[in-house]
């Protein structure tokens, strides 16, 4: 047959063979189907959707801080930037160069911000340029359809309205460190804008809201389909300060200028609402609010007066002779002296066989407890000091708040110091010297205050014994102050000596603070910088080696409704330097003209 | 059959109507059948693969298909052998266009492979693919023995070398290795030693060494290399692996639904009413959709090698195993790519894939091995 001759069944079962070997290879293919659509089904999908859906952050506008009497003090702003979606551009070289001539940048600028973001994957826009004017913006909507690759994303920036006015109060933003993002539990993402001092730092959670986020459907050129869900930001809530604009803003004027440092604090002795809190020399706190050019950062590094150091908190001082209000308290208090007990003062006076000298050389002749502040004697309360000791000294002080953070709503705080012969031993490891006690009397030596616990303490003494918590939120819910049980005469004679300091001639401040209308109580200080035998003039010695000036102070005398306290570093005389700044914020506080303005 | 028309046309059969009926009865309902169905699903995934595009490519295809079914129905009525006869002369013409295009030929995609004339533009190496293959059979056929001599394979190997390195310089490489299992497939069946096809895969692992280093156009090597690893440039080369990976994937059993395909419809998907139309079938048919695509094609290859072995004669065999070689490879390698098992290449899926010469081609290769069937009884 024929079909034998063509070896017909070799044929035949060759045939077989590959049909079988391609329906095997079938077999494998589909295998393969099976494989990636119903073992990897699942994690395909999740690519599909993430080809699909693109996430668009809506940032929640944070919210705006007021002052007492409803006047902005921070507000949002937009501010543009350019992104480049690196996967969108056909050349890159040709974005670059399109990009720098509407900014008016060098390409090799772009180029090398660009050169930064080679280890972030092409398809996710990167920040090119901050700050755009709307020009530029406009140049980048219009030509947009040849450059898909740029995108304009609008931001909410900070301006803080008074720059440095109230700078230590409201603090900056900036972006969250790793820890405060592992610390934050999802809340912030890098890139986010977090409180990083002061208000917007204690206040972060209420003023940042929540973000919301849009999610849409784009195609594969990355344009916008159509809205698959959203869900709306939650705005930031606003905050209303207990500051006083006026009040804050006075203050900082009196410390504006070159060789101005210090601190201001004004607080309401019934609640602790603070009316003014300046450290002076400040920032500008909207050079934190886009990124901070290095440049800027290294000035405020460098500034040798620290600008960043909030100094009402985080710098402590010898108070001088304002500690005498806790000296005569706790005498009176204790019963060491009373009120009519004399001592007399020729100008020095020896204390465990070393004279100890009175601020006034010729002294003050017979003086008492009211006299005693009045005229700030030193030997008055060298004598009582020794009376009473150390160990009484130092509870006194601590019941007055001093060695212990205020617990202001600021982060930051210095808790100053309280010596006593335990802190010697464990701290200086050395015994206390009795001498030291009679120079601890005149708050010289190792006690140490911030301008803030000042104010407290002051605050105590105006309103008989009530230990307020500072705060720079207005009606802010906080527990009933507690209260300290200093004897009643003994508050009351300290006030009357506090009032005769401004108020009566002879008091060391009674040119330099009297306000016509108004009783302000105060007692001033001076903390000498350098030993008293290399003076000369003052204002021959050069800024740093003058004198720390203090002026704490309350008004009105019977019914205090204000206390200011004057912290002014190398300012010199506490009653010449620092009385006058208190002065004009009772004027303004109290609506006075008193005539007088910041000197230069 | 021949029965039930007796007892209704009685005791007197029309002798004239005999061959026609046996003819039509005897057409292989398995064969038709898959490669209709699958036209038909290619029709509508065409459709909705470019639902999204400029235009839509399902009228044209509908054209391609039904131009393709007179193809088939001219095919088939024609005998085979005498196509075989005539073979010579598709041969010189398959060459001489392959020739014309590389002198003419409209660039498409960076490889020359289209021959203009008029307003029609088609591609040589589809037509050349046929002559190719039925010059190949009458070769073989025509060499009575159970196993090949050398010189004979050479011999063989030249007649597919010749169209085969001409579609190559175009550069089309996914055209030019359609003729490997043509080549293969014809000569397997027609007889080979199992030594010389052991020397033979060196030697391609030699060739395929050399075409690497010195015939592959760079872009060409990235795509290789990118299919071995996808992952690390997923904008990059890899992106159309990625792409049809994740739309294959994504589809799981049932698919997201007719015309809901994500990757498709928002372009992501390359190609898609072409090479990657069963990324888009498997993104919207699901695991369902590409078991029953591969299940008719299963059920057309067997039906086409069901068919051979029945054939008339060895040239028959031989002539019918050369066409499905050639619809099997490209069946294999394009499912295997769109699931990312071997390197992405311009080889559309037959019947399926959006392409007039293409449809036409594959419509005419069915048509010839109906031919082949239906003369099964015919005495020459």
């Amino acid at each position: 047959m024929r079909v034998v001759r063509e070896h017909r069944d070799d044929l035949v079962s060759r045939v077989r063979v590959l049909t079988a070997v391609v329906t095997g290879v079938l077999v494998v293919i589909a295998t393969g189907f099976w494989f990636t659509q119903l073992v990897q089904g699942d994690y395909y999908r999740e690519l599909a959707e993430n080809n699909r859906l693109r996430k668009l952050p809506i940032k929640a506008p944070r919210g705006l801080i007021f002052d007492r009497k409803g006047r902005l003090l921070v507000e949002n702003v937009p501010s543009y930037s350019l992104m480049i979606d690196r996967s969108r551009a056909t050349s890159l070289d040709h974005s670059l160069w399109y990009a720098a001539g509407v900014l008016g940048r060098p390409v090799a600028e772009l180029q090398q911000i660009l050169h930064q973001y080679r280890g972030v994957p092409v398809f996710k826009p990167v920040l090119l340029a901050e700050n755009l004017s709307l020009s530029e913006v406009a140049r980048f909507g219009v030509e947009g359809f040849e450059y898909p690759e740029f995108e304009v994303e609008v931001q909410h920036q900070r301006l803080y309205r008074h720059r440095e006015q109230t700078a230590h109060i409201l603090g900056y933003l900036g972006e969250p460190s790793l820890d405060e993002i592992a610390k934050g539990n999802g809340a912030y993402q890098p890139g986010d804008m977090i409180g990083k001092k002061g208000i917007e730092q204690t206040y972060d959670a209420q003023l940042r809201g929540r973000d919301g986020e849009r999610v849409v459907v784009v195609d594969s050129r990355g344009e916008l389909l159509e809205e698959y869900k959203s869900i709306p930001a939650v705005p930031g809530k606003n905050l209303t300060l207990s500051i006083d604009l006026d009040l804050q803003q006075e203050a900082a004027r009196w410390l504006d200028g070159p060789e101005k440092v210090g601190a201001v604090v004004a607080m309401d002795p019934r609640n602790g609402e603070l009316l003014a809190l300046v450290s002076a020399p400040a920032f500008n706190p909207n050079l934190f609010a886009r990124r901070l050019q290095q440049s800027d950062w290294q000035a405020l590094i460098d500034d040798p007066n620290h600008p960043l150091q909030n100094r009402a908190i985080q710098n402590t001082y010898s108070p001088g002779s304002t500690f005498k209000i806790v000296m005569e308290t706790a005498g009176l208090t204790e019963k060491i002296f009373d009120t009519h007990t004399t001592v007399g003062c020729s100008g020095s006076k020896a204390f465990y066989g070393r004279p100890f000298r009175c601020w006034k050389k010729g002294g003050h002749g017979t003086v008492d407890a009211h006299s005693a502040i009045k005229l700030s004697c030193d030997i008055y309360f060298y004598t009582l000091g020794q009376k009473m000791g150390i160990e009484k000294i130092a509870r006194y002080s601590r019941l007055f708040g001093l060695g212990s953070a205020t617990g202001i709503d600021i982060q930051g705080e210095k808790r100053g110091n309280v010596p006593d012969p335990e802190w010697s031993q464990k701290v200086r490891k050395q015994p206390w010297y009795p001498g030291e006690t009679i120079s601890v009397s005149i708050g010289q030596g190792p006690v140490l205050v911030t301008p803030l616990q000042m104010a407290e303490l002051t605050a105590i003494v105006a309103n008989g014994g009530h230990k307020v918590v500072p705060h720079l939120i207005k009606d802010a819910r906080l527990p009933p102050p507690e209260h300290v049980a200093f004897d009643e005469d003994a508050l009351r004679t300290v006030r009357g000596g506090l009032v005769g300091v401004v108020n009566e001639p002879g008091g060391t401040a009674y040119g330099s603070a009297r306000l016509p209308g108004i009783e302000i109580a105060g007692k001033s200080g001076t903390v000498q910088v350098i030993a008293q035998a290399q003076r000369t003039e003052e204002h021959n010695l050069p800024f740093k080696y003058r004198d720390h000036a203090w002026f704490t102070s309350f008004a009105p005398a019977d019914n205090p409704e204000l206390v200011v306290t004057v912290f002014a570093e190398h300012g010199g005389g506490g009653s010449r330097v620092a009385a006058p700044i208190a002065q004009a914020l009772y004027a303004k506080y109290f609506g006075i003209d008193n005539g007088k303005s910041p000197s230069p | 059959m021949q029965s039930i028309s007796g007892s209704i046309t009685g005791s007197h059969p029309v002798p004239e109507e005999r061959p026609r009926l046996r003819l039509l009865s005897s057409i292989d309902g398995g064969l038709i059948l898959s490669a209709l169905l699958l036209a038909a699903i290619g029709l509508a995934t065409v459709h909705s693969a470019s639902s999204e595009m400029l235009v839509d490519y399902f009228p044209r295809q509908a054209g391609w298909v039904a131009i393709g079914l007179v193809l088939l129905v001219i095919s088939m009525s024609i005998d085979y052998h005498v196509l075989l006869d005539f073979s010579v002369v598709l041969y010189g013409l398959g060459i001489a266009s392959l020739i014309a295009v590389l002198a003419f030929g409209v660039v498409h995609g960076g490889a020359a492979n289209w021959l203009k004339i008029g307003a029609f533009q088609f591609q040589p190496s589809e037509f050349a693919k046929i002559a190719t293959g039925l010059f190949l059979a009458r070769y073989l056929a025509g060499l009575n023995l159970r196993v090949l001599e050398f010189r004979q394979i050479l011999t063989a190997i030249v007649i597919v070398a010749v169209p085969m390195v001409l579609v190559a310089v175009e550069p089309d490489m996914g055209g030019a290795a359609m003729y490997a299992p043509l080549l293969v497939g014809m000569l397997l069946v027609a007889g080979i030693r199992v030594r010389l096809l052991v020397t033979a895969l060196l030697l391609g692992i030699v060739l395929v060494s050399g075409v690497w280093t010195f015939g592959l156009k760079g872009y060409q090597r990235q795509r290789v290399l990118t299919f071995l690893a996808p992952e690390t440039d997923p904008l990059g080369a890899g992106y159309q692996v990625r792409q049809s990976k994740i739309a294959v994937g994504s589809g799981e059993l049932m698919g997201k639904g007719y015309m809901q395909g994500t990757q498709s419809q928002l372009r992501f998907l390359p190609a898609r009413h072409t090479d990657f139309i069963l990324s888009v079938l498997a993104e919207e048919w699901g695991f369902l959709g590409v078991v029953t695509v591969l299940g008719l094609f299963a059920l057309y290859i067997s039906s086409a090698a069901r068919i051979a072995i029945r054939a008339r004669d060895r040239a028959g065999i031989i002539l019918v195993v050369g066409l499905i070689s050639i619809t099997c490879f490209h069946v294999l390698y394009n499912s295997s790519m769109v699931v990312g098992f071997v390197p992405i290449t311009g080889i559309p899926l037959p019947f399926l894939s959006y392409g007039g010469s293409f449809t036409m081609i594959n419509f005419i290769s069915l048509g010839i091995i109906l031919g082949v069937d239906i003369r099964r009884y015919v005495n020459r």
